[in-house]
């Protein structure tokens, strides 16, 4: 069989041809850097994958039916599921949200739920991103340069297609859009995932905008076309956070939002993609609470894994943290991208003096998690082949069904000694290959 | 697809109009730098004079490296180019990432002349990378508005250039020609009294390039 890694730097020089990067802030400078996509793929088996799909579709079905409770009824707090202060103390959780029921019962169209394989091949799911988890076209975009570059592979292995992403999308906010184009609104080409936003802007045949381009009138979303005419927006698949998404509702400082569309969305004459809110679903406090939420909601047990973790909040977790801190992470619920990660064993005795002393004075700050030994995943270095830590983001897109995507973004660390994966923190990119059988 | 935003149309005829301005530009600095060889040393000077830019070049050496390739002097090639990627990178989702591609190219082909021992013979790639570009153009762009706006912005820039240089006037009407059924296809709002104008020098006996460079200039408030 031909070896699709001979091909590497073919496809890297196409990928850097398309422009396939993402924009990193050092210093304080602006800097665009290539993706670096390694093509040994991780594949994963068709059962194996069955199990996966039904798991997910479970836990972001579950998502969903929190996210909706939580704004309106709260049963799940009223039974004393979840402990209210996880709520509400929560940097995801917003009041203006309160009352808001997201249209069609979806507030999660697109989630991106973060999953390794532990070296008993078990996978456990390290968080969920139900704000704007980035990722999948890098992915899909490899795939086409893939199949150009080593096509026997394709012909000769049952993998299935994943460039049904675009179409996957599209049908996504189609089905919530309430009448009018159907937009994706960037922060500006100076975002880290601008390449994503332009590229699935053009995939999904949605119009491109920034916040400037949109306004409101008369509880309506329009843009303006260079005739002058206004047009109706019906659908938001928004890539700016929520806090910036309206300077009336949240964030007043905020110069990349739109002002008034979170009171057309409450309306129902927008359908904003994800829902403004959902941040309190994937509040590294509440991915605890999870396999309860299934169990809470939809009567089953739990089909997908969490990573052991452990809540300081709770007397008997944080008497764990003290105890094991050697042996275990530490996350910081308010960051993202691999920061405000640590590892116990990592730190100097007057750091842990810190931390520790940091995790008593705000125990509903942090998480604790055993440290997953997961399974390393080869990466082709300087002609060899070398064991690297990855993890998987799994796609799952909620519309009129829920779909887990098959395929996915792995991304791996480049550095041999570290568990972090992130773009942002200089890993790379893989291929993810679904099999049909 | 939806309609085009005021913002992306602006970007759009900016797009066309560096991308000609680096084409025909790096022509002229190819055609200058082998003059000055040993033809003409001074020759940048008139070249800074035709390109309507401040000379603020010390020399021969000086010219032909920073008029190239410095990224601080605004008025350089690699600026120029710089500005098109600018105004490329944020319309993959109306240009499309095939046609984006080729301006990257030109960028990355460059970068690696600025990085060579031999930077003019390098140059050359980035000019196939333009032309391939505007054919990539014509090949994989539906929307007959969008390669209109585009082409309006290549057609005018290069008039405008043509005009500064005090091309053959045959040269230049041959151009202008070109971009008046543009202009109507590229739906933008034009100035008709500068339109006017500017179809009144050229269809005068002599041709008054300030005049004419003047109504161009007016033909459009983007």
């Amino acid at each position: 069989m031909h070896d699709i890694c001979k091909e590497a730097d073919a496809i890297n020089e196409q990928l850097a041809r398309y422009g396939v990067k993402f924009g990193i802030y050092k210093n304080g400078e602006f800097r665009e850097q290539l993706f670096p996509f390694d093509a040994i793929p991780r594949v994963i088996g068709a059962e194996e994958f069955e199990y996966l799909e039904k798991g997910l579709k479970q836990r972001v079905t579950a998502l969903n039916c929190f996210l909706q409770d939580i704004y309106t009824d709260k049963r799940i707090v009223k039974d004393g599921i979840i402990p209210p202060e996880f709520v509400y103390a929560s940097s995801g959780y917003l009041p203006p949200c309160e009352g808001v029921r997201a249209p069609k019962g979806v507030a999660s169209h697109i989630s991106g739920i973060d999953l390794v394989q532990a070296k008993d091949g078990a996978w456990y799911i390290l968080e969920d991103n139900l704000r704007v988890p980035s990722g999948a076209s890098y992915p899909l975009i490899a795939r086409g340069l893939c199949r150009r570059a080593s096509p026997e592979t394709f012909r000769e292995r049952k993998i299935v297609d994943n460039r049904d992403y675009a179409q996957l999308l599209r049908r996504t906010m189609d089905h919530v859009n309430v009448g009018g184009d159907n937009v994706i609104l960037t922060p500006g080409r100076y975002n880290a995932a601008f390449f994503e936003h332009s590229y699935l802007a053009e995939l999904t045949d949605s119009v491109l905008v920034t916040g400037s381009d949109l306004f409101v009138e008369n509880d309506f979303l329009y843009y303006t076309d260079m005739g002058g005419q206004k047009c109706r927006v019906g659908a938001v698949y928004r890539r700016i956070s929520d806090e910036y998404l309206d300077p009336m509702s949240f964030l007043p400082e905020s110069v990349i939002g739109v002002p008034h569309i979170f009171d057309v969305y409450k309306k129902g004459n927008v359908a904003i993609i994800n829902a403004p809110g959902n941040g309190v679903a994937d509040d590294k406090g509440i991915y605890y609470f999870v396999p309860k939420m299934v169990k809470y909601y939809l009567g089953e047990e739990c089909i997908t894994h969490n990573a052991p973790t452990y809540l300081p909040y709770y007397p008997e977790d944080m008497k764990y943290v003290l105890d094991k801190f050697d042996e275990i992470v530490i996350k910081d619920v308010a960051e993202a991208g691999g920061y405000g990660v640590v590892f116990g064993n990592k730190l100097t005795k007057a750091q842990k003096a810190d931390m520790l002393a940091l995790i008593k004075a705000q125990p509903r700050r942090f998480i604790a998690q055993d440290v997953i030994d997961f399974i390393d995943i080869d990466i082709m270095e300087n002609g060899e082949r070398v064991p690297r830590k990855a993890d998987l983001r799994a796609f799952v897109l909620t519309g009129e069904d829920v779909t887990v995507w098959k395929s996915g973004l792995t991304r791996f660390s480049r550095d041999p000694d570290s568990f972090i994966v992130n773009s942002s923190q200089g890993g790379g990119f893989k291929d993810t290959w679904v099999l049909s059988r | 697809m939806g309609a085009i935003t005021v913002d992306k149309a602006d970007h759009l005829y900016w797009l066309g109009r560096y991308s000609e301005r680096v084409y025909t530009t790096l022509k002229l600095y190819c055609d200058g730098y082998d003059s000055m060889l040993d033809a003409d040393e001074d020759f940048y000077k008139a070249l800074c004079v035709m390109l309507d830019i401040p000379n603020i070049y010390a020399s021969r050496e000086d010219f032909l490296q920073r008029y190239g390739y410095d990224r601080q002097d605004c008025n350089s090639i690699i600026s120029n180019l710089a500005r098109a990627y600018d105004n490329a990178i944020v319309m993959r989702d109306e240009i499309g990432t095939e046609t984006l591609g080729y301006i990257q190219m030109a960028v990355y082909s460059m970068d690696a002349a600025v990085a060579s021992d031999a930077p003019v013979i390098l140059l050359q790639k980035v000019v196939d990378h333009l032309l391939a570009f505007w054919g990539c153009v014509d090949d994989q762009i539906d929307g007959y508005c969008i390669r209109g706006i585009m082409k309006f912005g290549k057609r005018v820039e290069r008039l405008d250039l043509y005009l500064r240089f005090h091309m053959d006037p045959h040269e230049v009407r041959r151009i202008y020609h070109r971009m008046v059924p543009r202009a109507r296809e590229s739906q933008l709002p034009v100035n008709r009294a500068a339109m006017e104008a500017l179809e009144g020098y050229m269809s005068a006996p002599e041709l008054d390039y300030d005049g004419a460079l003047g109504a161009l200039m007016g033909i459009l408030h983007v």
